[in-house]
């Protein structure tokens, strides 16, 4: 097939949106596995009374990281802050919602790949898939603003952006979908 | 007759190896920001060996994948309307995304194998040690690790480019990594 068939013969708008998807899907799983394990990692090593040790900074360590003392005490106090400032449910529900974002996310991948081929079914799960991850990204958005001003602070911003980028997958993929249907 | 796009175990391999890729920066900035490791304080561990896991795994992927491209060619690009320096730069961004992921993986290892911490593979196979703890060639290999790491960021920022210049023409290149 030659390059001035594939132009005429596949949606541009397929090719744009499903090279999009998936370049978002790859960076979404990525973070949303990101997430998943941050709250796994923070809830399982927080000591039961929620009394930190004291930090343990010794010289070659500091050397390496390229911090101060002062910076190394702060990262303790850092994770005792994010994980006060979590009510009980937060970390259950966040890692929840961030391991089914996850496998949407990389769902989203392979959809991106069957828009680009444009396969007949490409443009329906498209629009599926990326409403279930805006749906993510609002449960998230009311699960944060639930907290305090600590996590809002941390999340809030990110979750925005990726709801507006999901709801413009969205537009575009139902957008493409008209255009085809009026052809 | 060659086929036109990549096989079906390339792209699963291409899309793996991106996956995990983003994964490793997205995780290594945040667990960078935990408390150093004490006896007390194991916030460190389960991300580290995640880390070195996947990084391992990483080897095997690209090798595979090397092997894959190299075993099943599909047909080259028509890159009639596609400028001679494009071509060289898609070429050159190609071998270098092999490169320094092969470079980030090994020097990660070794910054890794120069530490006191052990490398339990996914938590079954312990990996033998190959060398004493010894604080300067961590700090060594821990540096050419970063530094090809950010190589490699910017050579997947050209590599990604392409792909979404190509899409944006629909000019069918892009088709054949994404071929489920």
């Amino acid at each position: 097939m030659s390059n001035e068939n594939n132009k005429t013969s596949l949606p541009h708008w397929a090719s744009i949106l499903g090279v999009v998807a998936i370049m978002l899907g790859v960076f979404l799983t990525a973070v949303q596995g990101n997430e998943a394990m941050k709250q796994a990692v923070v809830t399982s090593n927080m000591p039961a009374d929620g009394v930190m040790p004291a930090a343990d900074c010794p010289e070659e360590e500091l050397e390496e990281e390229g911090i101060t003392v002062a910076e190394c005490e702060y990262l303790i106090e850092h994770v005792k802050g994010m994980a006060l400032a979590a009510p009980d449910w937060f970390p259950n529900v966040q890692m929840t919602l961030a391991g089914i974002g996850a496998v949407l996310a990389f769902i989203s991948v392979i959809i991106g790949g069957a828009l680009v081929n444009y396969t007949p079914w490409a443009s329906k799960a498209a629009v599926v898939v990326f409403s279930g991850l805006a749906a993510i990204d609002l449960l998230q958005f009311a699960a944060v603003v639930n907290t305090g001003p600590t996590l809002r602070e941390v999340y809030l911003g990110g979750i925005l952006l990726w709801f507006i980028l999901h709801l413009m997958l969205v537009v575009g993929a139902l957008a493409g979908r008209h255009s085809e249907a009026s052809a | 007759m060659q086929r036109q796009g990549f096989s079906r175990t390339a792209v699963i391999l291409h899309w793996l190896l991106a996956v995990s890729i983003f994964f490793l920066f997205i995780s290594s900035w945040w667990m960078m920001g935990l408390p150093l490791p004490s006896p007390e304080l194991q916030f460190r561990a389960f991300p580290f060996q995640l880390h070195k896991n996947i990084g391992i795994t990483l080897v095997i992927i690209i090798l595979m994948l090397l092997y894959v491209r190299l075993r099943h060619r599909p047909a080259p690009p028509d890159s009639t309307d596609m400028a001679p320096w494009m071509h060289w730069l898609a070429i050159a961004a190609h071998v270098a995304v092999y490169g320094l992921v092969l470079a980030v993986c090994i020097t990660g290892y070794l910054s890794s194998a120069h530490t006191r911490w052990d490398t339990v593979f996914w938590w079954t196979l312990e990996f033998p040690r190959i060398a004493a703890p010894n604080e300067e060639m961590n700090e060594f290999w821990g540096e050419l690790h970063m530094w090809t790491a950010w190589a490699l960021l910017g050579i997947i920022a050209v590599h990604v480019s392409g792909a979404i210049y190509h899409a944006f023409r629909n000019d069918g290149i892009v088709r054949r990594m994404m071929r489920w």
